[in-house]
């Protein structure tokens, strides 16, 4: 083992020591402090789990988990079927619609939903215009309809890990079951589905976490008793109160906690069955089926009434950024360019910070990406897996924790929260596994001997990775590289703990904007703009990878 | 009569012929090979068999009953066992519950489920694993655990798709007798595809040779090494010397020609029977290496003697593999490990007639 190695694998622990190790623990450190005093005990944690309304919030998040799971799962596995296994036409495009949400800001969703799903939204008036309803009908106010805004902003990951199970199941499997006397159903049942389990639950685990992370959907839509919400409105709000706080910061502990478990308990059981690797050689393109006429139809129903959904995001938060006052009407009526003069020439601050922000992210996470795979993919350091196993933790962890700890944490000691450079310090500490990832799975997919022909030819290690690895592994880190952007593009609930007067970003500007209230039109039209940003950003990498599928997950699931 | 009737059998994939209307008939209680090299439609047509691909044309018919001409009868209804080339054993489920996967679809009573199940586990030798997972097994037991459950349901038919070629050479070699012998034993009607020539030749009944899509030559394992239809057979079974050449001359009453090759100008050559090239015609005058003749000293035979030199020798233990070089023309030659050439060695070469074929 070369002392280069050994000297790069320090730096990189010292870098996650001081991002990642301090801050967090310090989190957890700050949840035994006892307001009042200087004490440290674990009082906070009893009266949170002894608190009726703690509790409540707890098992409410943890139902809302469970529902959205649940739903994900029962409009994911036909979606994902279809997608993998049905030959149509068209299918590419209606694919890329439905996970579009991937790549969409989580509160766009919220926002366009209100306006088209709401009280008096576009819904409601059409159906009372055409007299099928008296009253209007309470579509999203309410556990279902935050059942439903997470439920279509996680179902990619669902889908998307579903069908990569689907494709990657060898023919052979079912065509045994086939052979032995199942029908198709009871084929699927025993044998699709179960072989299916392990990528499914890779999925699952992250859309089961949501819940515990977002807190500003439940509380755009009026309902704060969730562990996410309340932690900020106790953090945010009431910062003066210190008992609130800590009591706000157990409630991210909690979170954390249970996060974390979940994730290792899922990635464990994926780990102790993985069942590729069982069987050997033959075809790897999966079954392709072609669809009866009947079933074609409902193929392209179904998939068309999730794209329909999913497209009403930009479409209405478009129509809204061009209009003025449209409430109590179906469509707007008063047609303005005000909101985008608003923005771009009062506030392009915030499109400045958001590029910024995460531009600079971006380049730390280069700079301590490629690294960090080379480490763990090409090197016998030891705690390389240790190295690994943090950064994917990072997974695991709800924005939240790692805003509130980075204000927490450098604030006396370590005095960076006064500096803007915080702000990408903490997206780039959030995404980190995103672009390890990619990083990690394309230096998988090099071949070694590439590698070693050039040091035989004489170049040094350096020279050799400049010359032969980063050209080879560059279309896959180019897609890490664009997911990461998007990904720090659209972070809100760790920027939202951070920033000071100036360091507004365009999710906080869209934030503060409907917080303010009336404001809608300006927040609509922010919203809009990210949306076109992320889908020009979207196209980019789908010209580099050759695939708007692939681009919006990476080459690790293929 | 034939157990097996395909006739006709048409299959494209994507517009490229897949199987180019074939007749084939399998006797009962037959094993028979379909062999060939890759793509040459051979697991096509046992998937035809199988019904998991449906074909354009032609019928398949099993114990008098029509697969195709009186509508698709699938899979399951067509009293067939099949052992996948990757096993195809559910990795999530148990030994015992692959194996009964099928008989607990026909709702048989639980004791008569357990009884079949250790019947077939005892029969491929892995009683005492029912509760194993597949990745507990070895790549040779997981091949068994397959054989099982393509057994177990008493299949009429037993269709087996390259089942030995994901395993190690030394335990493929084991179990090409062994599923030989478990075969004659239930007495079961089976097809076997490979591409592996020894392989089928160590187990099959019979062979039958396809290639791009037709099956050239059916024989047993003699017939087709030592009889082979055309120059695919002849090169795909064991190696041979093909000879570019031009018959000159048919001897008559005699199945015998003269050809003109690139080293000889008359060639006494034996007319295959499946060949009906006359003179003039372009052909290839073939002799397998261990038919060639070599010595030091001018043999006494007087035809097709013709003196060369040795070169590129390569001892193999039991056999010695050498090229002799006449004019232009390299002649391959196994011999005897007890002989001694050198290469750069003159020697005489003699084609014996009867072992020269005319091939096309």
């Amino acid at each position: 083992m070369s002392r280069g190695n050994l000297f790069l694998a320090g730096l990189l622990w010292i870098v996650i020591a001081i991002l990642v190790i301090y801050p967090l623990s310090f989190l957890v450190i700050e949840s035994f402090k006892i307001s009042g005093s200087d004490n440290f005990g674990i009082s906070n944690y009893i009266e949170f789990f002894k608190d009726a309304y703690y509790l409540k919030t707890f098992a409410n998040t943890l139902a809302l988990s469970a529902a959205v799971l649940i739903t994900t799962t029962i409009f994911g596995v036909p979606l994902a079927y279809i997608l993998a296994r049905y030959r149509q036409r068209g299918k590419t495009i209606l694919t890329a619609l439905t996970l579009l949400p991937i790549v969409l800001p989580a509160f766009a969703g919220v926002f366009a939903f209100i306006i088209f799903f709401g009280k008096y939204g576009t819904l409601n008036l059409v159906l009372m215009e055409i007299g099928l309803i008296e009253k209007p009908v309470n579509f999203i106010y309410g556990f279902h309809g935050l059942v439903f805004i997470q439920s279509l902003h996680m179902l990619p990951f669902i889908v998307l890990s579903l069908s990569a199970g689907f494709t990657n199941i060898d023919p052979s499997f079912e065509e045994a079951a086939e052979v032995e006397g199942a029908s198709g159903f009871w084929r699927f049942i025993t044998v699709s589905l179960p072989l299916c389990a392990p990528t499914y639950l890779a999925g699952g685990v992250i859309v089961f976490l949501w819940p515990f992370t977002d807190w500003l959907t439940p509380l755009i839509l009026g309902q704060v008793d969730f562990l996410p919400s309340v932690a900020y409105i106790n953090i945010a709000y009431h910062f003066t109160d210190l008992h609130r706080k800590y009591m706000g910061i157990v409630a991210v502990v909690v979170s954390s906690v249970v996060c974390i478990f979940l994730f290792l308990l899922a990635r464990r059981w994926v780990e102790k069955r993985k069942y590729t690797g069982l069987s050997k050689g033959t075809t790897s393109e999966g079954r392709i089926i072609e669809p009866g006429p009947v079933m074609k139809i409902w193929a392209y129903i179904y998939m068309i009434f999730i794209a329909v959904l999913v497209l009403l995001i930009p479409i209405v938060l478009g129509l809204s950024s061009f209009s003025r006052r449209w409430v109590f009407e179906p469509l707007p009526t008063y047609w303005t360019l005000d909101n985008y003069r608003v923005i771009l020439t009062e506030t392009p601050l915030l499109i400045k910070n958001s590029f910024l922000f995460s531009g600079v992210a971006l380049a730390f996470g280069v700079i301590f990406g490629l690294p960090a795979a080379y480490i763990i993919v090409r090197t016998k350091v030891p705690g390389k897996n240790a190295l690994d196993f943090i950064i994917t933790l990072m997974l695991a962890f709800p924005g939240m924790a790692v805003g509130v700890s980075y204000l927490l944490a450098f604030w006396e000691n370590i005095p960076l929260a006064t500096h803007w450079i915080i702000m990408p310090l903490a997206l780039f500490a959030r995404r980190l596994p995103y672009f390890l990832r990619m990083a990690h799975s394309s230096y998988l997919q090099l071949d070694i001997s590439l590698e070693e022909a050039s040091e035989v030819s004489g170049a040094g290690k350096i020279r050799t990775f400049m010359s032969i690895s980063l050209p080879l592994l560059l279309k896959g880190v180019l897609v890490g590289v664009v997911m990461f952007f998007i990904m720090a593009f659209q972070e809100i609930s760790t920027a939202i703990f951070l920033y000071r007067g100036g360091w507004e970003t365009m999710p906080i500007g869209i934030y503060l904007n409907w917080h303010r209230g009336m404001e809608f039109g300006i927040a609509a039209a922010m919203a809009f703009l990210m949306i076109v940003i992320t889908f020009v950003l979207l196209l980019i990498i789908s010209r580099v990878s050759g695939n708007v599928l692939r681009a919006a997950w990476g080459s690790d699931n293929k | 009569m034939a157990f097996i009737e395909i006739k006709g059998l048409f299959k494209t994939f994507d517009k490229v012929t897949a199987i180019n209307r074939i007749d084939l008939e399998i006797k009962k209680g037959e094993l028979l090979t379909l062999l060939g090299p890759s793509g040459c439609g051979k697991t096509t047509t046992l998937r035809c068999i199988a019904g998991l691909e449906k074909p354009e044309d032609g019928d398949i018919v099993i114990d008098g009953q029509s697969m195709l001409a009186e509508g698709f009868v699938p899979p399951a209804k067509r009293g067939i066992g099949m052992v996948f080339q990757n096993y195809a054993v559910w990795p999530h489920m148990k030994v015992f519950t692959n194996i009964v996967y099928g008989l607990k679809l026909q709702k048989l009573p639980k004791r008569e489920i357990q009884e079949s199940a250790a019947r077939v586990l005892e029969l491929v030798g892995l009683s005492g694993l029912e509760n194993r997972y597949p990745s507990q097994l070895s790549g040779g037991q997981q091949q068994r655990v397959a054989l099982a459950r393509a057994l177990v349901r008493n299949p009429k038919v037993l269709l087996l798709d390259e089942p030995l070629s994901n395993l190690d050479a030394k335990l493929r070699e084991e179990l090409r007798f062994e599923i030989k012998d478990l075969v004659r034993r239930m007495n079961i009607t089976s097809v076997y595809v490979t591409h592996d020539q020894g392989e089928a030749m160590v187990i099959s009944d019979r062979i039958a040779v396809m290639d791009s899509g037709n099956v050239v030559q059916i024989g047993n394992a003699r017939d087709i090494y030592e009889k082979p239809a055309n120059r695919f057979v002849a090169d795909f079974i064991g190696a041979m010397n093909f000879m570019a050449g031009e018959i000159v001359e048919k001897v008559p009453d005699k199945p015998n020609a003269y050809v003109r090759t690139e080293f000889a100008d008359k060639l006494l050559c034996r007319m295959s029977e499946h060949s009906k090239a006359t003179v003039k015609d372009e052909i290839y005058a073939s002799i397998r290496p261990e038919d060639v003749e070599v010595t030091a000293d001018r043999p006494q035979a007087d035809e097709n003697c013709f003196k060369g030199t040795i070169s590129n020798m390569a001892y193999l233990g039991n056999l010695l593999f050498f090229f002799v070089k006449l004019k232009n023309s390299m002649i391959r030659v196994q011999a005897s490990h007890q002989v001694s050439f050198e290469e750069g060695q003159e020697v005489y070469l003699h084609l014996n007639p009867e072992k020269s074929m005319i091939l096309s």
